[in-house]
């Protein structure tokens, strides 16, 4: 028994079954975390190796080079990447998109483990680092505080961070900038020299004081007492009347010889919000964890804890990362229902009629839906891909419906019962069903196999076609037959009824095109050769045309959130950053309205935050994160906003490079950048290549944030001992270098508690008496004697340079020189860097390649054109085997170039640059052209096999099958239509795809309508009469 | 007794059953799936893709006067649409055991 008749005679079953598909998927729906992008890992590990003491260029031949060499072995690597810095090596590993990271993981360790005992015997043991977009903030807020900024860290800790942490998909809360409380013992030096003291005997002393110590128990009475000595300092100021030492038979108090300061710690870094004093901290979610759901749970709950904080506390939002997401989805969601309503719309209007409407559209959700199980099963979320997907099917998965519903109706207009015309009807079609939908299969199902980043993009794309696309034809041959045996019945003609309105408009409308479409076809007919010739003609001139279309790896989106990385010269001390950032801050606040938050960070934290992995940081680095209004309350894009800004910054003398990105969170992954690779060993050599080329960039036009990767030498103090005097006096450079950090550093000595906190008690010599070379070499160094031996005696104090960090990429010693696009393509700026490029004389010892974001998007291009090369292998076997021939897929695959053709002309009208998303569109267009082609071949074919000349089968066929064709292209385009014009958040990345998917449907389907027909009619001259006379030919001895 | 053979769209199956118990015709052998073409204009039923449908069969022996009523009511199935079709012959049964 057939599944259709099943379907039919049990209808209760068919509604329980699909009842069950969709409870299923809604309830899978509301399991599907929201994200903006399926879930990427990076396939990225880094090797961290720090070596204390060390500079960069020891780093790299003593621990980067031996590590790179061992490391080069594990599998799947990809390439290998470095940056050798002082006290620090980052290896960096680049694996396959497809690799197992937890074997690598291991592979790694076992390479560590086996070279580790090659390692000079300071360094720490290697720790692998794996980087995971989880890592990324998705929440950042701005904290400005006045009378509560010296305890602030103590407050947020307690009334906030905790609390937040303790929200369920929270991954960590942190804190960036806070001020931190020292309690520092400044000395004079010259009045410990004359008390005969050194700071290593203060340090002892005040260790030896601040102290709690139980002494054992008393046992009294009848009690049982613990004795205890109490000696630690209830508050700094005691630290003032502390005696260290005699003089002469009196005490000497440390107020004598020292200050005591209880405050902040020295400013390394700076963090001003809007201007004022504040801090930033992050939230981070657990991986899988749903951002959208954390960040709004984040900021419900602060809401509430703010009211537990002192009232000059406020916080701002800076970023939220959830907030573009949201936007996009509901953007895209909103999309989706428009393309529902079109497509219900198209069917209405091409059929006019209410049940057989409601039995096609019924379809559409039942096949969506599905793809909701899929998503939950497979642990993906709904993103733009997803979602994007979703409005690609929802014109796609109606044909099927279609299909069999328009012959049931035949069958019941002939007089057939419901029931009956269900069963047979159905029967006689869902052959032809099944093919159409494996092509659409053979399209799409090859994405699913595309590797590299482009695969992890596009997997979802392909499933959930191929997976919804399949649902809707089981749908098409089992609920709608049965549907359309209960809702269908059969209208009594009568001669003297009044005729319905569509009856009176749309019918003859439909009619009348037909007339004119066979009318048409029949002209054509005649003049098959110049109709080609004109067909050759658009598509070679589509071809030329193909040159003004810029080229982009994924197009930018405005994010509403601009960041700035300034550098000033290197070893600029902290203060003057901060004047520089106030500087900017100034105008930023004046000249540049759109700018609601703008968060300052100059300087580094010298305890080095995770951050300072993926930022550049250093005394003289600025960062500033602006927040944007809302796209549609500003009268600027954000990229016009950060050319403003551009231009401002560039008129800074004090900022020697900076950058400008407009993107954040996974900008990170699509960095839009070219990056120019200058492969090295000497550095002299390569630093003068790339200022050159930097240099020549700057005058390209449309090229911005030119940045050398290689900093200029930074300028270091070097203390340079003379051993033999050293050795004299009975010291040597361990204790000599400890003594110097003592004093200019500072010696922790103890931890001073209160409350449950603990802060460092640091005794340091005042800063005016360390603040130049001279004060340096007047240092007191103490020897074992007690003799005093200033540093001037036993060394010198000299100023020198060294590269601040060494990179290697493939194991050699490189310099990249990053350019950003502006107002161009990526492409275009390629080109234009290849050809500056080739212009500059290379020594033989120097390699340049250009790669960057522009490699990666050749390489996706490579990807899609393999793709688009299986699909097309795919497509030709599916039709090649469902019509039996060879030559009837050629003439439908003739049509396919000039799908592109139509998006060709769609992205030069619309000034939309082919990227990867534009890209993929096209690939999409192959399945709907060769279907609409085979529905139209298919038909031809028919009316020829029932013994109609060639012609009039064309027109015919032509006649019959405009309306699904029509129909197939009016749902397709009026779904993606929402897609193609919407302009708000994150359209940016979609919107390319409606365009080209548009231009590519209406020219195809005029091709389909026009060249298809012709080519038939040149290329398929045998027919059913042909094949008559060959069977006469053959059986000649029966005339 | 008469032989009546009926060969018919299966779109008319149910009618056909209907029709055979409306006269009291309890007899009666059936084939499903039967190809076929009309003589004069009537449109192949083959089953493939070029003629998609098909016909079934009925043969039934009858008493003689029972067979008018059965032709007359095959004409009526006929005559609600000619596209269908339906077809009924009639010959002598010579014996029967």
């Amino acid at each position: 028994m057939s599944i259709y008749k099943t379907a039919v005679n049990k209808p209760i079953t068919t509604v329980m079954i699909f009842t069950a598909i969709v409870v299923m998927g809604l309830y899978s729906l509301t399991r599907i975390p929201i994200d903006l992008y399926p879930e990427l890992d990076p396939p990225f590990l880094s090797v961290i190796t720090t070596y204390p003491g060390a500079n960069a260029t020891d780093i790299e031949q003593n621990v980067t080079k031996i590590l790179e060499d061992a490391l080069n072995s594990v599998d799947k690597l990809k390439e290998i990447t470095s940056t050798s810095s002082d006290n620090l090596s980052i290896i960096t590993l680049e694996f396959d998109w497809e690799a197992n990271l937890d074997e690598a993981t291991n592979d790694i360790r076992d390479v560590i483990d086996r070279t580790y005992q090659f390692l000079p015997e300071d360094v720490e043991r290697p720790t692998i680092f794996k980087f995971n977009t989880n890592m990324m903030p998705i929440v950042f807020y701005a904290v400005t505080a006045k009378e509560s900024y010296p305890g602030i860290e103590r407050i947020l800790d307690e009334k906030l961070i905790n609390p937040l942490n303790r929200i369920e998909g929270v991954g960590s809360v942190g804190m960036m900038g806070a001020p931190k409380r020292i309690v520092y013992v400044e000395v004079d030096p010259q009045r410990l020299d004359a008390y005969n003291m050194s700071i290593e005997q203060l340090g002892a002393v005040i260790s030896a004081e601040n102290m709690n110590l139980p002494s054992g128990s008393i046992k009294m009475g009848l009690m049982d007492y613990q004795l205890r000595v109490q000696g630690e300092f209830k508050e700094s100021a005691e630290l003032n009347h502390l005696v260290v030492g005699n003089f002469n038979g009196k005490p000497i108090y440390l107020r004598d010889i020292a200050d005591v300061d209880d405050r902040e710690k020295d400013i390394s870094q700076d963090e001003k919000i809007n201007g004022e004093t504040g801090l930033r901290f992050f939230v981070m979610k657990q991986s899988g964890a749903n951002t959208v759901q954390v960040a709004r749970e984040v900021q419900a709950m602060l809401k509430d804890l703010k009211k537990t904080l002192p009232p000059d506390i406020e916080i701002n939002l800076i970023l939220d990362t959830s907030h573009f997401i949201k936007g996009s989805i509901n953007n895209l969601s909103s999309t989706l229902l428009y393309a529902l309503f079109f497509v219900v719309l198209v069917v209405l209007f091409f059929l006019g009629r209410w049940r057989a409407t409601f039995i096609i559209v019924l379809t559409i959700p039942i096949s969506l839906i599905v793809s909701f199980i899929y998503l939950f099963v497979s642990g993906n979320s709904i993103n733009v891909i997803s979602l994007t997907s979703l409005s690609i099917a929802i014109g796609m998965v109606v044909d099927d419906a279609i299909v069999v519903l328009e012959n049931i109706t035949r069958h019941i207009e002939r007089g057939s019962s419901p029931r009956e015309a269900a069963v047979y009807a159905t029967n006689e079609v869902w052959q032809s069903v099944i093919i159409t939908t494996l092509v659409i299969v053979a399209v799409f199902f090859p994405l699913t196999l595309v590797g590299g980043l482009t695969g992890v993009m596009f997997k979802q794309l392909g499933w959930i076609v191929t997976i919804t696309v399949i649902t809707s034809t089981f749908a098409a041959i089992t609920l709608t037959p049965m549907m359309a045996a209960q809702l269908l019945r059969l209208r009594p003609v009568k001669a003297d009824r009044k005729k319905s309105l569509y009856e009176r408009t749309i019918e003859p409308l439909l009619a009348w095109l037909e007339n004119v479409y066979t009318g048409t076809l029949r002209w054509m007919l005649k003049y098959k050769a110049m109709i080609l010739i004109v067909a050759l003609l658009l598509f070679g001139s589509s071809l030329a045309l193909l040159k003004f279309i810029g080229t982009d790896f994924m197009p930018q989106t405005d994010e509403s959130s601009i960041t700035l990385n300034a550098e000033l010269q290197t070893g600029t001390r902290v203060e003057e950053t901060m004047k520089v950032a106030r500087k900017i801050e100034s105008f930023v606040f004046e000249e540049f309205p759109e700018i609601q938050i703008l968060a300052t960070s100059a300087g580094s934290d010298d305890e080095g935050s995770m951050f300072s992995l993926f930022q550049t940081s250093g005394s003289n680095v600025i960062n500033m994160t602006m927040r944007l209004k809302n796209p549609d309350e500003r009268a600027e894009d954000v990229w016009q906003v950060a050319a403003r800004l551009r231009e401002k910054i560039d008129v800074i003398p004090e900022i020697v490079v900076y950058d400008i990105s407009t993107t954040s969170g996974f900008g990170g992954m699509t960095g839009n950048t070219v990056n120019v690779e200058i492969y090295g060993y000497n550095i002299d050599k390569t630093n003068l290549i790339a200022k050159n080329l930097a240099d020549r960039f700057e005058t390209i036009p449309g090229a911005v944030d030119v940045q050398i990767s290689r900093k200029a030498d930074k300028p270091e103090l070097q203390v340079i001992l003379d051993r033999e005097k050293i050795a004299g006096h009975g010291l040597n450079t361990a204790n000599v270098s400890s003594q110097i950090r003592n004093r200019v550093s500072g010696l922790t000595a103890a931890m001073f508690r209160e409350e449950g906190n603990e802060f460092d008690i640091r005794i340091r010599l005042k800063e005016e008496y360390r603040n130049s070379i001279t004060d340096l070499e007047n240092i007191s160094i103490v020897n074992q004697m007690g003799q005093r031996i200033k540093l001037k005696e036993i060394g010198e104090v000299v100023e020198y340079f060294s590269p601040p960090s060494i990179q290697h990429k493939k194991k050699e010693r490189l310099v990249t020189v990053m350019v950003k696009p502006e107002n161009v393509s990526l492409g275009e700026l390629a080109n234009s860097i290849n050809a500056s490029v080739s212009e500059v004389e290379v020594p033989d010892d120097v390699k340049i390649v250009v790669g960057g974001a522009f490699k990666d998007q050749q390489e996706s291009f490579m990807d899609l054109g393999l793709l688009l090369l299986l699909s097309i292998v795919l497509v030709f076997i599916v039709m090649a085997s469902q019509f039996e021939s060879f030559i009837m897929p050629f003439v439908i695959m003739f049509s396919i170039p000039f799908a592109f053709s139509g998006v060709f002309y769609a992205l030069i009208l619309t000034n939309t640059t082919l990227s990867i998303i534009a890209g993929l569109g096209a690939v999409l267009l192959i399945g709907i052209v060769v279907k609409n082609g085979i529905v139209l071949i298919d038909y031809i074919n028919l009316m020829r096999d029932r013994d109609n000349r060639l012609e009039d089968a064309i027109i015919m066929a032509g006649k019959s099958r405009l309306r699904p064709v029509l129909m197939t292209a009016f749902t397709t385009t009026l779904g993606m239509l929402p897609l193609a014009l919407s302009s708000g958040e994150g359209s940016e990345i979609w919107s390319p795809m409606g365009i080209s998917v548009i231009g590519g449907l209406l020219f195809s389907t005029l091709i389909t309508l026009v060249l298809i027909p012709i080519l038939y009619a040149m290329m398929a001259k045998t027919g059913q009469r042909d094949k008559t006379g060959r069977l006469r030919a053959k059986f000649t001895e029966l005339e | 007794m008469q032989a009546v053979f009926i060969v018919f769209n299966q779109a008319n199956t149910e009618r056909v059953e209907y029709l055979l118990d409306l006269l009291e015709i309890r007899g009666y052998s059936w084939w499903s799936d039967v190809k076929g073409r009309g003589s004069v204009n009537g449109e192949p039923r083959m089953g493939t893709h070029t003629w998609p449908e098909m016909n079934s069969a009925v043969l039934t022996i009858i008493p003689s006067e029972k067979v008018d009523p059965l032709l007359e009511k095959v004409k009526k199935l006929d005559e609600i649409n000619l596209d269908v079709g339906v077809r009924a012959f009639v010959w002598e049964v010579v014996k029967s055991y």
